[in-house]
């Protein structure tokens, strides 16, 4: 069994991977908010749908535009920027200008496809198989560990009720703070970003004080 | 706006990336995590505590956009609930995917428990039994 990375390693690969998430996607990178969309899969599959409607109807505007300036030789203008045009001084001419070449604003960025998010979880699963397997470590068991025995229970039907409500807060807290360890942790403390900030060192200064209470209380 | 291909290929390689890496630190194992928590060991808390400052320096570096997030009031609730269950369960929203696939079975009860819980969060802002956040909840 080859040892675990030395700190700077893990450091480096956490760092590539999420660097390299938000350079080739121009997103933001974060796991609760993928097991949120593919769990509400219904929901954001019909939200997915309408977007590409309303966007396929943009593009018939703009087809629907482009027919006009070719039949008439005008750009067709809607009534309200013709008047504040007309109401606007002569010399504020060419700075107003920009603002009738029918550029729409740009659209706030969109969550990452469904599909994609589903395939980030399930290669979760294949990354940790591979890492597992090539390093001896992998072994099918019934318990979570000595570790899990001596500091939490051993007792089986303890342990199970004890991972299923620590799932489930994990499961709540996440989408309440709205990011994990890696949405708030990496990319928004990466980010600089004050509500990931205080949400790190929240959820990291309690999973502290509960994991001292494990180890020299309970 | 990227391509679906390249935001498809970026997730599977990232996902890999991710599950390779967490397993090889050792955030699967209950014991390490619990040695990083009490500080007896600072080993994993220097990498992701590294890849932070990293990543911040490199963003920094890139003009990359910095977080527009609101500072809502689950957040602060929010992120207590997630440290008790990460220190209870060992898992935060990546690692009972790798526990399982480390053959640690019983995480497949705290996969359940994440389901549970993140429908449980939007069931409860959409029927507004919750009224701390609009942002991420009802999202």
């Amino acid at each position: 069994m080859t040892p675990y990375w030395p700190w700077w390693a893990g450091a480096v690969g956490l760092a590539v991977l999420t660097i390299g998430y938000t350079l080739a996607t121009d997103r933001s990178f974060g796991v609760s908010g993928a097991w949120e969309r593919v769990l509400h899969w219904r929901r954001e599959a019909e939200l997915e749908r309408r977007e590409a409607e309303f966007a396929d109807e943009q593009a018939l505007v703009a087809a629907l535009d482009a027919a006009t300036v070719e039949h008439f030789g005008t750009a067709p203008v809607a009534s309200a920027p013709v008047a504040s045009a007309l109401a606007a001084p002569v010399s504020a001419g060419p700075a107003a200008a920009p603002a009738t070449d029918g550029r729409r604003p740009l659209a706030p960025p969109r969550p990452a496809p469904l599909v994609t998010q589903a395939v980030l979880l399930v290669s979760i699963f294949v990354g940790g198989l591979v890492a597992a397997v090539t390093s001896g470590r992998f072994h099918i068991r019934f318990d979570m560990g000595a570790g899990y025995r001596h500091l939490v229970t051993g007792n089986p039907v303890a342990m199970v009720a004890l991972l299923f409500a620590g799932g489930v807060l994990v499961g709540f807290g996440t989408r309440l703070a709205g990011g994990c360890s890696s949405g708030h942790g990496l990319n928004g403390c990466g980010r600089l970003s004050p509500v990931s900030l205080v949400a790190t060192a929240t959820f990291f200064g309690t999973a502290v004080a509960v994991s001292f209470l494990l180890w020299k209380v309970i | 706006m990227r391509s679906r291909g390249v935001v498809l290929l970026a997730n599977l390689l990232t996902g890999l990336a991710l599950g390779f890496t967490v397993t090889s630190i050792g955030f699967g194992d209950y014991a390490e995590l619990n040695r990083m928590f009490t500080f007896q060991d600072l080993r994993m808390f220097l990498s992701f505590f590294g890849a932070v400052v990293i990543i911040a320096s490199v963003f920094a570096l890139l003009r990359v956009r910095r977080g527009a997030g609101r500072l809502h009031a689950g957040v602060v609730p929010g992120a207590v609930l997630f440290g008790i269950g990460w220190a209870i369960s060992g898992g935060c929203p990546a690692i009972p995917i790798i526990q399982v696939a480390s053959g640690y079975l019983p995480a497949v009860v705290t996969i359940a428990g994440i389901v549970v819980g993140v429908r449980l969060c939007r069931w409860a802002g959409g029927r507004r039994l919750l009224r701390v956040d609009r942002g991420s909840c009802e999202g």
